[in-house]
């Protein structure tokens, strides 16, 4: 890439050769092209060194974009923003013919979001301008392959060059070796990087993420919300004490929006609760026949937060019902699942676990409750003016806590999942890593998330030693008869190789770093740069642009040629999918012409053949099979998704 | 929902034929006329997907200067002369003077004060009453606010650090990238560190393909590196984030625990352009620069001509050229007489009874233009011609295409639609006072279309069929035809489908008959010579509206 710095692909001669392709045969001649005085005088748009570069930085709900060189992006928007979901999920539709609708609404919007990033947020010409696109790790090849089509095709960029977002982001901190977690929307992902090598066979990653948290938030409030409805006439607003008129909230108050609104500005992040044996007892034991937990149900609530509440506790059983099951992932999935055929007894049990961990957690809040004014729902709108949704100071507190809750062998929370990584990177590394952890992404924005990530990662570590004389399974107090955790035997101690780590886990950029246990910690825990972790990746794709690197760099001739070659190889499709059959085993979704686009192009680190006579990675003491399981479940779930 | 029309341009699709309308995807294929383009010289339909645009000049949307193409970049697309938006509310700022020393009486010493009034100035708010003297930003004299305040962009903690990391990171990449060639040899034995020396063949042999893909390394760590890598000092960062918690870390925390209301922190949207740690707090915002706005002209994707060109001033709202669709195609409205006529009736009812809520309204007007199942309504294609030629416009339903799925060939057929299947003429476009008082060929009374009405069914079912599918009116350069959709008993769904208009005008230049370009609609005034007709078809969408639920409409609204 260095040899093509700065190759102004804007045809100088557009106007007078219309129907001219002009980058033909370029390569060679740039340097020749870029020292003619007349071909500088002709480009009067580019206002930008075409050095400069432009960062894309591509969530699934968030697009950060901007030019390399500056510290900040220029625009930051969602990429739907009528309703604010995002373009894809984690799944794909598993019909063909759905599968290929979907993917066309989503080139669709793709391109329309692309557009709009140059043509009303940067205000630029893309033609002469090269895109770093800031990639994460799992961003599925098809998706990958969209935006590719949509920069080289519609927008005609000269070239694109894809860096990982977790190096990225670590170069924004300073450092070329960390361990990176991202806290996005859709999923959690953690990726080692020693020495500006991304070592992708060690990803992990969990789908407890921003998701997930809306969804949790949505759950607590359906059940421990309060919703005061306008009142109908200006009269019965005065006479009528808003108590009475509180009701529980309706599903549709809750729009996503009204979600978002909460989770960024009124959720938190709160210390985990000191007695953790309450927090156990009360909270996570799912057993109803508990008597501690019995007694602390009837407890009256000692918190004016639950007082406030009160109406939506008499009808929390209602509410439960109404919750789809979805909505409802109050502690976890794997739970509820277990219990479908006793499904009585299970959501009266559910029910009353729900409300010991009000109970608790609104015991140890001292949050306060916020009044926030929200559109009543449209069925209802007979009132003066708009509603009021009463938050509870303990959810807005203990909302993230679904991030935090591990033992999931599908899920692992956030501090697990970092936990598991580190398991899984060589021995030698592991120090090196554990002390230079850096959190990014959105949802790490909570105030007070990092702090508790270190606490928990602490915590998860230390836990198993201190509980490891007690008989039941540490991470998982509950029953151990219903969910058999492969794995998780009686007294077996996941994160125990971990624990001489213990003085060293750091977390780069921790906003309120503990007293260092080591030199290491020391070293690292709170140096890195206060940049908001959100913008990490996208800082650091602009750092890369200023230093011209940035990464595995596609050039729009090859494309074009990549693509000119499969559109004659085109004319046999099928054999063409024998061959690509035979190749990778999943089947091409769309055999049409659009597919027709070259996939060797890009790159592609989970398409990377092994080199010959590579061995094995052993596998590092302390992993077995059935710990390994969710991860593999959901890589190769990823695979699926990324070779669809 | 009223009926509407939408014209297809292929360039998301491969073929030249529309997706069936039911697909969700095909509502980005199809557009309203006034935002498509008609490129002459490929002849055909140019979107907003698919036109390939060009800044032709930066001005400010709020005081209209132009900036200068040079000045954009420094100013980060800003306008940098007064003009500043409310962090709150985003409405313009007006700089006003600091109240007058407050030593006589306040209404006099107002009227004394010239229009300059006394500084220090502030930027003022006239909808929310926001000031930016909250957040201590004042200024000397009102005028160049933003030359004021660069002086503190530029010392903006982000780039501060962000130009140390740079000057970090630069020797250590410039001495390897002077040797480092961009080729594809893979990186592999980089691990000479002392540090990572001993890790190096435990990590070759535990991360297979690591050595084939690695993104950044390519470039800077070649093959003799070794002097540089670890000449790499730690980096020390200029704001440590464990310094700047008193901005974000526990602090924060704090402040959110004892949060009163939603308002007192930041929205997420005036926040999230921030790289830096900074407060979470809404009353710390600061005033925005207005973002500037680019006049854009725009080519065909094909044959790069322009469509598009808009004149150079910032107050012009002309264009120096404008190829638009509107001016080739002819533009047809949709109406569904049935409910027109259930409206007109609704205003009449209400302008005499009692005024019922508008809720209730909107439901009534939902309720009398739905498509009740089992009954088949007549709607209108008004085609209005551009053009200074007659046309001749043939309409055709737009067949399937054979790879549509059976169960998907079943939903769509759930209505019938026909259409009149002869070619019927549309006049020439003309000015008004050209057009004679008494169009003589004006055939089917205009009181026809209109009186056909959704509660008088009798009257309808009492007319023919072939009456209602033909041509209605004609007057002026407006033709209106009438379909029919039948929609059968069990119907559900959306009544969408779509329409491949094709019509023939008069070639303006028959002499340049064999250039294939010049076969082109063009608005020009018609010559003398030979007429030579030529053809033009686009595909429409036409969208009737939502077939009604009997069960929805019989019960009432469940809970």
């Amino acid at each position: 890439m260095s040899a093509v710095p700065s190759t102004p692909r804007r045809p100088a001669h557009e106007t007078t050769t219309p129907a001219a392709t002009p980058q033909t045969t370029r390569v060679g001649t740039t340097h020749i092209i870029q020292s003619s005085p007349h071909y500088q005088t002709t480009r009067r748009h580019s206002l930008y060194g075409t050095e400069d570069r432009i960062i894309l930085d591509p969530g699934s709900r968030v697009w950060k974009v901007g030019f390399s060189g500056e510290g900040k992006p220029r625009d930051v928007f969602l990429a739907e923003p009528e309703t604010g979901k995002s373009l894809w999920s984690l799944n794909r539709a598993s019909k063909p013919a759905d599968r290929e609708e979907e993917d066309r609404v989503l080139e669709a919007k793709l391109q329309a979001c692309l557009r709009s990033v140059f043509h009303n947020s940067l205000l630029t010409d893309p033609k002469s301008r090269k895109v770093i696109l800031v990639e994460h790790p799992l961003l599925p090849l098809h998706i990958k392959e969209m935006i590719a089509r949509v920069l080289f095709n519609n927008l005609q960029v000269p070239s694109i060059s894809f860096a990982s977002s977790h190096l990225l982001a670590l170069l924004a901190a300073g450092r070329i070796t960390g361990l990176v977690i991202d806290c996005g929307h859709l999923e959690t992902t953690v990726l080692p990087v020693f020495s500006f090598r991304p070592l992708y066979p060690h990803l992990r990653t969990t789908p407890l993420a921003g998701a997930r948290l809306s969804i949790h938030i949505k759950a607590l409030l359906l059940m421990f919300g309060t919703y005061i409805p306008p009142a109908t006439s200006l009269s019965a607003a005065v006479n009528i004490p808003a108590a009475s008129r509180s009701v529980r909230v309706p599903q549709d108050v809750l729009t996503d929006k009204v979600i978002d609104e909460i989770k960024t500005r009124l959720c938190f992040v709160g210390d985990p609760i000191d007695d953790e044996s309450q927090l156990m007892s009360g909270g996570r034991v799912s057993s109803p026949s508990g008597g501690e937990e019995g007694s602390e149900l009837d407890l009256p609530p000692s918190d004016p937060a639950m007082s406030e509440s009160e109406f939506s506790r008499v009808s929390a059983a209602e509410v439960e019902s109404l919750a789809s099951s979805a909505a409802y992932s109050v502690v976890s999935h794997s739970q509820l699942a277990g219990m479908g055929s006793e499904s009585d007894a299970a959501s009266l049990g559910g029910e009353r676990r729900v409300q010991a961990l009000a109970t608790m957690y609104g015991r140890h809040s001292t949050a306060t409750d916020i009044h926030m004014r929200v559109d009543p729902p449209p069925s209802q709108q007979t009132g003066t003016g708009r509603g009021t949704l009463i938050i509870p100071g303990w959810v807005r507190e203990r909302a993230a806590e679904v991030l935090f809750e591990g033992g999931d062998v599908d899920e692992n929370s956030v501090a697990e999942v970092i936990l598991e990584c580190l398991l899984k990177v060589p021995v030698d590394l592991r120090k090196t890593l554990a002390s230079t952890i850096l959190v990014v992404g959105g949802t790490p924005m909570l105030p007070g998330f990092i702090p508790r990530l270190q606490a928990e990662l602490v915590r998860a570590v230390s836990r198993t030693s201190s509980s490891q004389s007690s008989p039941s399974p540490p991470s998982r107090p509950g029953h151990p008869s219903r969910r058999p955790p492969p794995g998780t035997a009686s007294g077996y101690d996941r994160y125990a190789p971990l624990r001489p780590l213990l003085p060293y886990f750091a977390i780069l950029n921790n906003p309120a770093p503990p007293p260092p246990a080591s030199a290491p910690a020391a070293a690292n825990a709170g140096k890195a740069p206060a940049f908001t972790p959100a913008a990490m990746a996208w800082v650091g794709g602009s750092l890369a642009g200023a230093l011209k690197t940035g990464g595995f760099e596609v050039q729009r001739e090859k494309w074009d040629e990549a693509e000119a070659g499969a559109v004659v190889t085109g004319v046999q499709p099928d054999d063409e999918d024998v061959l690509m059959g035979a190749e990778d085993s999943p089947p091409r979704p769309r055999p049409g012409a659009a597919s027709a686009t070259p996939r060797s192009i890009l790159p592609d680190w989970t398409r990377t053949p092994l080199p010959a006579g590579a061995p094995p990675a052993p596998r590092p003491p302390g992993s077995t099979a059935g710990a390994q399981g969710p991860v593999f479940a959901s890589s190769s779930l990823h695979t699926q998704s990324v070779a669809g | 929902m009223a009926p509407k029309i939408e014209y297809y341009c292929p360039c998301l699709a491969e073929s030249p034929h529309p997706p069936p309308p039911h697909l969700p995807s095909s509502s980005y294929s199809f557009h309203p006329l006034h935002n498509l383009f008609f490129c002459e010289e490929c002849d055909a339909v140019r979107c907003n997907r698919c036109v390939l645009l060009e800044v032709s000049g930066y001005y400010c949307p709020n005081c209209l200067f132009e900036v200068p193409s040079a000045s954009v970049r420094a100013e980060k697309n800003r306008c940098a002369r007064n003009c500043f938006m409310c962090p709150n509310c985003r409405n313009t700022l007006t700089v006003v003077p600091s109240d007058p020393p407050d030593n006589g009486d306040m209404r006099t010493s107002a009227v004394v004060t010239t229009a300059l009034g006394e500084p220090p100035f502030f930027l003022y708010c006239n909808h929310c009453r926001w000031d930016s003297a909250e957040v201590d930003i004042t200024f000397e004299k009102p005028t160049g606010l933003a030359a004021q305040l660069q002086k503190f962009e530029d010392s903006a903690p982000e780039s501060l650090e962000f130009e140390r990391l740079k000057e970090h990171f630069e020797p250590f990449l410039r001495a390897s990238s002077s040797s480092a060639l961009p080729s594809a040899t893979p990186a592999h034995h980089v691990h000479a560190n002392p540090i990572t020396a001993a890790a190096s063949s435990a990590l070759a042999r535990d991360i297979p393909g690591v050595g084939k893909y690695n993104p950044l390394a390519r470039s800077r760590i070649g093959r003799d590196k070794h002097a540089h890598r670890h000449e790499l000092p730690d980096y020390k960062a200029r704001v440590e984030i464990a310094s700047a918690a008193a901005l974000s870390g526990e602090a924060d925390v704090e402040f959110l625990k004892h949060l009163e209301s939603i308002e007192e922190v930041a929205s997420l949207e005036q926040r999230w352009t921030n790289s830096w740690a900074t407060s979470l707090r809404e009353s710390d915002l600061k005033p925005l620069r207005i973002p500037l706005q680019s006049k854009k002209s725009k080519r065909c994707p094909s044959c790069r001509h322009i469509l598009i060109k808009p004149e150079q001033k910032a107050q012009s709202v002309r264009f120096k050229i404008k190829l638009v669709a509107a001016n080739y195609l002819p533009a047809i409205a949709v109406t569904l007489p049935h409910a027109q006529a259930a409206l007109e009736m609704m205003k009449r009812s209400s302008t005499l009874g009692k005024s019922t809520s508008a809720a209730a309204a909107a439901e009534e007007q939902q309720a009398a233009g739905a498509l009740i199942p089992g009954h088949s309504y007549p709607f209108h294609l008004a085609f209005t011609n551009p053009l200074y030629d007659p046309i001749q416009i043939r309409l055709a339903k737009a067949v399937p295409q054979g790879e549509i799925v059976d169960a998907e060939k079943a939903r769509r057929s759930t209505f019938h639609i026909q259409l009149p299947s002869a070619a019927f003429p549309v006049a020439a476009y003309a000015e008004a006072w050209e057009y004679d008082d008494d169009e003589e060929d004006m055939f089917g009374l205009d009181d026809d279309g209109m009186e056909v009405d959704a509660r008088g069914k009798k009257s309808k079912d009492g007319r023919g069929k072939s009456r209602s599918v033909g041509i209605v009116e004609r007057r002026a350069n407006v033709t209106v035809v009438s379909g029919e959709v039948l929609i059968p008993k069990d119907a559900r769904g959306e009544v969408k489908f779509n329409m491949l208009v094709s019509y023939t005008y008069r070639s303006d230049d028959p002499e340049t008959v064999d250039d294939a370009e010049a076969g082109t609609p063009s608005r020009s005034q018609a010559t003398s010579r030979a007429p030579e007709m030529k053809n033009f078809s686009f595909y429409t969408v036409v969208d009737l509206g939502t077939i009604a639920h009997r069960e929805e409409t019989r019960l009432s609204v469940e809970p």
